[in-house]
């Protein structure tokens, strides 16, 4: 079957684009590895969250200084103040409710609690506004006993250090205790999926009201799968409760890819999951089809085509012996051509490989061999210009060029 | 013991340098009575010792070049597999010849072998292919010899652990600023706490320079000049293990001719170079010695072209200039021991020097003789026959292993033999995994950390292998830096600790960071800096102590 337009990856990027294209009554189909960043996620969104090492307060202002190669500067930056409000509607329509405005940044509490700028943050989820106002003073930091993947002295410290009083109160109950007989079960994706019933989560909030005392806000480690187990437990608890993101596998990110990709289905998108694109046929400047793993030699065929792989993390970018390409199209790459210049002595140093990716025009889209593919284009972490890790605009740069890409589709039709 | 009572202690001996040389003279030395105490700059096994394959030479590399020194590896070879089984792998060892190579020299190598008691069997190619599948097929000719695999980690540890158990002293993260000089006599060290940014004296009767490529300066502290000659070689380390047994070339010894099998990765290295005294310490791998190892890896196991590479490492070899000789221009390769007061006139002062990881023990047995000889104790060795603490009679064998324990505590068993009855088990937490990739328990860290000298977590990963798997530390660390924090109650150091030790990890992988390499940095990159902040948590300077 033909489709209108066909995105190589599901995650966060090929998930908003594919959800775009959809409400307007495109037939899409996305061809997802099933890898996603999302799996590292904070439970928030950046839109940009530094500039040089210093935080960035008004995100919209300082986009308009970027340089002409970022992903913000080629859509536009007049359109950028649009396109995050049409994003947080997008999420809002698919039930990943977040907060948070793109004028002026909030802080969201890093799992080490460091407090890092960030665009949106997940309902239930711990931000603050304004640093020197702090919500509450006396704080009770939950901590699920045995479980090692929220590192609960540097949380408490990085807390004491914003101005809380933070006590520290380990916990367990008999659902989390059964979890203890496999040495390596106690992930947070695994207490995600023992913390659901009313019974389960009426055991936390027994011990959450029994052990907390004076404490005027209660925190604990983002293990509850949906907005549902999170507005039960905060109904069971006498205090307010927020969570706070913990080590991978991350439960908001697991909660916000389900929830994209539930919608993106109800509207009646196609989404192969396990699959990737390998290869494709060119014909002059238009990619006529891809061929998929699984689909072997049956090419999905369509009149737009959406790159939307990811960086090297999920292989949308390879690094060999000798150079960095483009492994699906081997389209043109923005990239150092020698290896030494790939990386930066210090591992905390900014990384040049973190910038590379394929290049685009100005309106996403894609190039080969110096020519533009006139209907390809690319989205998210496989553009070049940008720097998730420095600059904090990595799930920033995913939803809106998705959309900006979305509109380009829609237009030339 | 306090270290403030280790200070004001006076000792027989004084041992500089915590490599596994340092740490078999300590060894010896405590066992026959004496009183010791050894000091290490940086951490056990920082230099050398944790710098090279992890091979248990048989001596077949040297036959031909040099008998004596293959007489010496062959001999303390039989030695290690009894007295070191735990920190020891039984793989046993090829000698290929490649269609390039000149079958001729087969011959001679197995003569050479034969004449300095090793065992040695030619085999027939099919037979090669057949006991190593990952072998280049390509091959004309194999010969097997006793060839193993063995930890210089534990190796090092177990040899300080039974010197503490004799009495002795170790400090780590101790630097000698100079020796204490008094009329022609060594009578001590000074010595810098990096720990705490202290200077203090501890005197000492004898003082042995075990310093490795280091000793050179030592030896100037004390006025006395020894030319070393520092001989750099570098390494790669495989994501998984390609091959079962060691594989080594079969002709003059040459740039990475030896892939050794390492419990779950594979080393191939080495090249070989003279550098200048002064870059000793700058062991940055380069592009041209990652090319070369490549390059020539291949042709042993052609599997490596498709293996990941996790990282790269350089160390250096203590060469010496033979005293014999002026000129400075022949070199030994044989242990090197000195005694100052005969070739320079300082008394209290020894150095060993030269020889091989293989021979650390004969090394620790002539210093120790040495230091004997000048403070007339008259007990004899006995390092050869009594086996090092987790190999003792009665620790459990591979079948037990499998039947009556989990994977943490096989692994923990593999690392530490008999010792890790020591370790906590005894609750479910104690058992919970921290590191997946190694079977590293809660218990073993907090037995790491309060039996084995563990100050930050670079000492943690040489201890226990930590972060040493594909991963390179990719949670574990962190997991492992939240529990060290909340044990010394010092959660900001820790925090500092972890950045340091991911910079180590990464200072290894930026030479061959491409492919999954690459992938797991920016993977790791965005765990620590994206999701939480690590870099605006620290002071991004990485601490010199780190290297």
């Amino acid at each position: 079957m033909r489709m209108d337009t066909v995105i190589m990856g599901g995650g966060l990027s090929g998930l908003t684009c594919g959800i775009a294209l959809a409400k307007r009554g495109q037939r899409v189909t996305i061809v997802a590895s099933g890898l996603s960043t999302l799996q590292f996620n904070c439970g928030s969104m950046e839109l940009l969250g530094c500039i040089d090492g210093k935080a960035v307060t008004s995100p919209l202002e300082a986009i308009a200084t970027l340089p002409q190669g970022h992903p913000y500067s080629k859509i536009g930056t007049d359109r950028i103040a649009t396109l995050a409000e049409q994003a947080k509607s997008l999420l809002d329509d698919a039930g990943v409710i977040m907060e948070g405005n793109a004028a002026a940044n909030h802080w969201r509490i890093t799992p080490m609690g460091i407090a890092k700028p960030a665009w949106l943050t997940l309902f239930g989820h711990l931000h603050i506004d304004d640093l020197n106002q702090l919500p509450a003073r006396r704080v009770a930091l939950m901590c699920v006993r045995g479980f090692f993947d929220q590192p609960n002295g540097m949380l408490a410290n990085g807390l004491k250090e914003l101005g809380f009083e933070v006590e520290k109160i380990e916990f367990t109950t008999d659902d989390i205790t059964a979890l203890r007989r496999s040495p390596s079960e106690m992930r947070a994706s695994s207490l995600s999926k023992h913390l659901v019933s009313n019974h389960a989560l009426l055991r936390v909030a027994d011990q959450i009201n029994s052990l907390t005392g004076d404490a005027e806000l209660v925190l604990m480690p983002s293990v509850l799968a949906d907005e549902e187990a999170v507005r039960t437990l905060q109904s069971m608890v006498n205090k307010p409760l927020r969570m706070i993101a913990t080590l991978p596998p991350s439960v908001p990110g697991a909660r916000i890819q389900t929830l994209l990709r539930h919608y993106f289905r109800m509207l009646g998108g196609n989404y192969l999951m396990g699959d990737s694109a390998v290869s494709g046929t060119f014909d002059g400047d238009l990619l006529t089809a891809i061929t998929t793993a699984k689909l072997g030699d049956m090419p999905l065929k369509a009149d737009n085509f959406v790159l939307a792989t990811g960086s090297f993390i999920s292989r949308g970018l390879i690094a060999d012996y000798e150079r960095v390409y483009e492994p699906v199209l081997g389209l043109d790459v923005d990239a150092d051509a020698e290896r030494e210049q790939w990386t930066r002595f210090g591992v905390l140093e900014q990384q040049a490989y973190m910038g590379y990716g394929v290049a685009t025009d100005n309106n996403l889209r894609c190039l080969k061999q110096g020519k533009t593919i006139s209907n390809l284009h690319a989205i998210g972490s496989v553009l070049s210009g940008h720097d998730a890790i420095k600059m904090g605009d990595g799930t920033g740069v995913s939803l809106l060029t998705a959309l900006a890409a979305a509109q380009d589709i829609l237009g030339n039709k | 013991m306090v270290t403030e009572d280790i200070y004001n202690k006076e000792y027989d001996v004084i041992i500089v340098g915590g490599g596994v040389t340092g740490a078999g003279t300590a060894r010896d030395c405590a066992l026959r009575g004496l009183s010791v105490l050894l000091v290490e700059r940086n951490d056990y096994s920082t230099g050398a010792t944790g710098r090279n394959h992890g091979l248990m030479h048989s001596g077949a590399r040297y036959a031909v070049t040099d008998g004596e020194s293959a007489r010496e590896c062959i001999s303390e070879n039989m030695i290690l597999r009894r007295i070191a089984r735990h920190c020891v792998e039984e793989t046993d060892g090829l000698f290929i010849t490649l269609p390039e190579d000149d079958l001729a020299y087969q011959r001679t190598f197995v003569e050479a072998c034969q004449s300095a008691g090793i065992r040695a069997d030619i085999i027939d190619p099919e037979e090669a292919r057949r006991i190593e599948p990952a072998v280049n097929p390509d091959l004309i000719g194999a010969v097997r010899i006793p060839d193993a695999s063995i930890d210089p980690f534990r190796l090092t540890i177990a040899n300080l652990l039974d010197a503490r158990m004799h009495g002795a002293e170790a400090l780590n993260h101790h630097e000698v600023e100079g020796l204490i000089l008094n009329q022609g006599r060594v009578e001590g060290v000074k010595l810098f706490n990096k720990l705490k940014g202290e200077h203090v004296e501890v005197r000492g009767r004898v003082v042995v320079n075990a310093a490795g490529i280091w000793g050179q300066r030592i030896a100037e502290m004390a006025g006395c000049k020894i030319s070393m000659f520092p001989a750099r070689g570098a390494l790669l380390i495989f994501g998984h293990r390609v091959n079962q047994m060691v594989i080594n070339r079969c002709r003059k010894p040459a740039n990475a001719d030896i892939l050794v099998p390492d419990d779950t990765v594979c080393v191939i290295g080495t090249t070989s170079d003279r550098i200048p005294i002064e870059t000793v310490d700058d062991m940055r791998v380069t592009r041209e010695e990652v090319d070369i190892l490549l390059k020539e890896g291949i042709k042993l196991a052609p599997s490596l072209a498709t293996t990941r590479v996790i990282r790269a490492y350089a160390g250096v070899r203590p060469l010496v200039a033979s005293d014999d000789d002026p000129s400075g221009r022949s070199i030994s390769r044989g242990i090197v021991c000195l005694d100052h007061a005969k070739r320079d006139g300082v008394e209290g002062f020894i150095t060993i020097t030269g020889g091989k990881m293989m021979t650390y023990r004969l090394m620790g047995e002539i210093a120790t003789n040495a230091v004997c000889a000048k403070l007339g104790n008259t007990a004899a060795c006995v390092t050869a026959a009594q086996p090092l603490p987790g190999s003792e009679e009665g620790a459990p064998s591979q079948s037990d292993l499998t039947k009556r324990y989990s994977f943490g505590q096989r692994a923990a068993i593999g690392r530490h033999g008999s010792l890790a009855a020591r370790i906590e088990k005894d609750n479910d937490i104690d058992n919970a995994l921290v590191c997946e990739c190694e079977g590293v328990t809660v218990g073993e860290i907090k037995y790491a950390v309060q039996q084995l000298h563990v100050h930050n977590l670079v000492n943690l990963r040489r201890r226990t292998r930590v972060g040493m798997g594909t991963c390179q530390g990719k949670l574990c660390s962190c997991r492992a830096a939240s529990l060290m924090g909340e044990m010394s109650h010092d959660v900001k150091r820790a925090q500092q600790d972890l950045a340091s030790f991911l910079d180590e990890r990464w200072k290894g992988m930026r030479p061959v960071a491409w492919g999954d390499t690459l992938r797991e940095a920016q993977l790791t990159a965005a765990i620590y800096e994206g999701l939480c902040g690590l870099d605006m948590a620290v002071n991004t300077q990485g601490k010199e102590d780190q290297q």
